[in-house]
């Protein structure tokens, strides 16, 4: 068991976006503690509702036509949904960082990357310019910047894709946050590259305490980085456990589907693969969503949604399926 | 084994304007002496970063690009020289699939018009008949008929690359180059997708260039690899064979750097130092040495040359050449 305080304690979040034909279900109900000093991540297929989590939790979800239906998000006890839009100023890329997919468009490309390092410091800390400059340099020094001295200067088409996540890294990590939300941070570089990224991520949580939520849908990295893994599908957390009981004993149909799905390192003949597609969020299935791709559906999936609970003599491995236990959903 | 594709020292060089005049003033080798065959029903993996030079390659096999200079036979017959009616008989033989089953789908028309249009613009078919073919594709990627008046915008990921891959098959081709077509699919449906693909190659006899920088589903899919890196072929090899006798160090670094899906073997190896080089402007000597941990001095000025460590099994490295 977690002997500290969570970090952040989402509780009971609905995310949903009222368009004007439909109404979008991106996140229902969820609960999810990240606890200091963990990596947790969020896996599941595209739509499924991790960004809008991440967003929700930085309060960056555009309203219209988004809206928080119900639920808290508590960080270091303060419900962030009640904050006011100056305090969460103040909470965002100081006291929780962000590493977003797209390093080219979260860039400024009118800007040098040091001026957009320096701004980061000084909306956050009280510092000179030349302070701010000398902790720049610091910083990209850090994420292992080549030749930092010139880069610093240099504006972001001027540097590689690698680089320019290292320049989204260092500023993300520049006022030691405690908590960094990192959304597919390598899903746009290659293999040699993201490893290396990825390898100073962690680092710096072993230096620093810092929590991370890893938003990606590569397995591998899920089994090499991550603590615990959250398994999402249509805005629900379906399957939380450790990530040694995701991948040796998943328990969800759907954890089983995604992890089989993968080529393996044997040759086999043809992979397994989950029928039909994820469902569009405003027009969710009635009951579990995962039923009409399920090959363990029985009647009563068909009617009611599973409540997240643990499971027999396993309270740190929770799963959200009639097959393990009979308590709905709120 | 019959091949169907011969590639001999195959070269891009792209044009680089600049200065007052927009005068030539460089160029990029996207594609710097390449070589390689693709047997009849083979599928030949090639892996490599982000900007290496895979999909000009995969175009100019199909000459959908012109090679600034080297070889393409398909079937034996010299693709390069081959020119208007000749050419036009031969193109519909080989297709292409691409990454982005969003943005190659014509969005105002619907499915049976794009997969039934190469059928009616080569007279092979055409009103009942031709609405049979299309039918016959679908069922054979596995879409419903019912979908065949939909339009693009209202198919998913997965669902869409299908009908790109019935596009593709419209002709009955020998050679599609699959240029990273699972790529910006979700695992689920990305294990669909390569079904299909496997199952095409054994029932039609298809040979594939399978273009990817995942490199386990080349391991997978394919039954040789060729890794790539700036440009040029440094390995190439059965597929078994490299993923268990790489001897290429970037072929290695690239092995080592695929996170394992063990959570409980978590010992990885150093990661490859430094970024990928532009090709504008490449290392000298072996275009690898700045990032090779491997690296010897003559690595720094002479380009290494290929060398056959066994039957099938090349790889470009001077640390093999002695
Ligand atoms: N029309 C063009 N003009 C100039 N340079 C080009 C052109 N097309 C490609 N290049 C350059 O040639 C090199 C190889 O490009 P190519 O698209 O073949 O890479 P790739 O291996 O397919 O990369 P990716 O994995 O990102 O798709 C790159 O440096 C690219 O910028
Ligand atoms: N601004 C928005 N307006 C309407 N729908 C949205 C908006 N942002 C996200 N969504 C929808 O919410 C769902 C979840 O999205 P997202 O969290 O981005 O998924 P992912 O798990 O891939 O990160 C998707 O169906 C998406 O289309
Ligand atoms: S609740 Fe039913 S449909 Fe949903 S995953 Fe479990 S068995 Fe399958
Ligand atoms: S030739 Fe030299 S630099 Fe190139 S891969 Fe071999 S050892 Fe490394
Ligand atoms: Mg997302
Ligand atoms: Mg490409």
């Amino acid at each position: 068991m977690h002997s500290q305080d969570p970090l952040l304690d989402i509780q009971n979040l609905s995310t949903f976006f009222h368009t004007e034909e439909n109404i979008v279900r991106s996140v229902r109900n969820v609960d999810l503690k990240i606890y200091p000093g963990e990596t947790i991540a969020l896996v599941g297929e595209s739509g499924c509702g991790k960004s809008v989590t991440a967003l929700s939790a930085m309060r960056l979800v555009p309203m219209p036509p988004g809206n928080f239906e119900n639920g808290r998000i508590l960080f270091k006890g303060k419900d962030l949904l009640q904050a006011s839009e100056q305090e969460m100023q103040k909470i965002r890329g100081n006291e929780i960082g962000m590493i977003f997919q797209e390093p080219m468009t979260s860039l400024n490309p009118i800007f040098t990357i040091g001026d957009q390092i320096i701004e980061a410091i000084c909306l956050h800390q009280d510092k000179s310019h030349e302070e701010a400059r000398k902790l720049a340099l610091k910083v990209l020094k850090k994420v292992a910047m080549p030749s930092p001295e010139t880069r610093i200067d240099q504006y972001p088409h001027e540097l590689s894709g690698g680089m320019k996540q290292r320049v989204m890294i260092a500023m993300s990590i520049v006022c030691k946050p405690s908590l960094l939300i990192a959304d597919e941070p390598t899903t746009a570089l290659d293999v040699t590259i993201q490893a290396q990224i990825l390898d100073l991520l962690d680092e710096l949580k072993k230096e620093t305490q810092m929590s991370i939520l890893l938003i990606t849908h590569n397995l591998g990295i899920v089994a090499q980085y991550a603590d615990r893994v959250a398994v999402m599908y249509s805005g629900k957390i379906v399957e939380l456990a450790s990530v040694e009981n995701i991948f040796a004993s998943p328990s969800h149909p759907y954890t089983k589907g995604l992890l089989n799905s993968l080529p393996k390192d044997t040759i086999s003949e043809t992979l397994e693969t989950i029928p039909g597609a994820v469902p569009h969020p405003a027009f969710l299935p009635k009951g579990c969503a995962f039923h009409p791709r399920c090959a363990e559906k029985m009647s009563e999936c068909e009617q009611e949604i599973p409540g997240l609970q643990p499971l027999e003599n396993h309270a740190e491995h929770q799963t959200a399926c009639w097959l393990y236990n009979k308590t709905p959903a709120l | 084994m019959k091949k169907v594709l011969q590639v001999q020292s195959l070269k891009k060089y792209f044009p680089i304007y600049g200065g007052l005049l927009s005068r030539e003033t460089s160029q990029v080798k996207a594609v710097d002496d390449v070589s390689f065959d693709i047997n009849e029903g083979e599928i030949l993996g090639l892996v490599g970063e982000s900007g290496c030079g895979k999909t000009t390659v995969g175009r100019m096999t199909l000459r959908l690009l012109e090679p600034t200079s080297g070889k393409v036979l398909f079937e034996g017959v010299d693709l390069l020289s081959l020119k208007g009616k000749e050419l036009a008989m031969i193109r519909p033989k080989m297709q292409i699939i691409f990454q982005d089953p969003y943005s190659s789908l014509n969005p105002r028309f619907t499915v049976e018009r794009i997969i039934g249009e190469a059928l009616s613009v080569h007279g092979l078919a055409q009103g009942s008949e031709l609405r049979k073919k299309v039918e016959t594709l679908m069922e054979k990627v596995g879409l419903s008929r019912m979908y065949l008046k939909r339009f693009p915008h209202e198919f998913s990921g997965g669902q869409r690359q299908r009908i790109g891959i019935a596009r593709a098959l419209a002709l009955n081709p020998k050679y599609i180059v699959c240029d990273e077509p699972v790529s910006a699919l979700d695992v689920s449906i990305q294990a669909q997708i390569i079904n299909l693909l496997q199952s095409l190659q054994k029932e039609d006899n298809l040979s594939l260039m399978f273009i990817s920088h995942d490199l386990n589903v080349v391991k997978h899919l394919s039954q040789r690899t060729a890794v790539m890196y700036l440009g040029k072929i440094v390995e190439l090899a059965p597929t078994e064979l490299l993923n268990r006798k790489a001897a290429h160090p970037y072929t290695q670094a690239l092995l080592s750097s695929k996170p394992s899906l063990d959570p409980t073997d978590r010992k990885r190896p150093i990661p490859l130092q430094g970024d990928v080089p532009s090709p504008l402007n490449p290392p000298s000597g072996c275009h690898f040495h700045p990032r090779c941990p491997k690296v010897v001095d003559r690595c720094k000025t002479e380009i290494p040359r290929q060398i056959e460590l066994e039957a099938g099994h090349t790889v470009n490295c001077h640390l093999y050449d002695d």
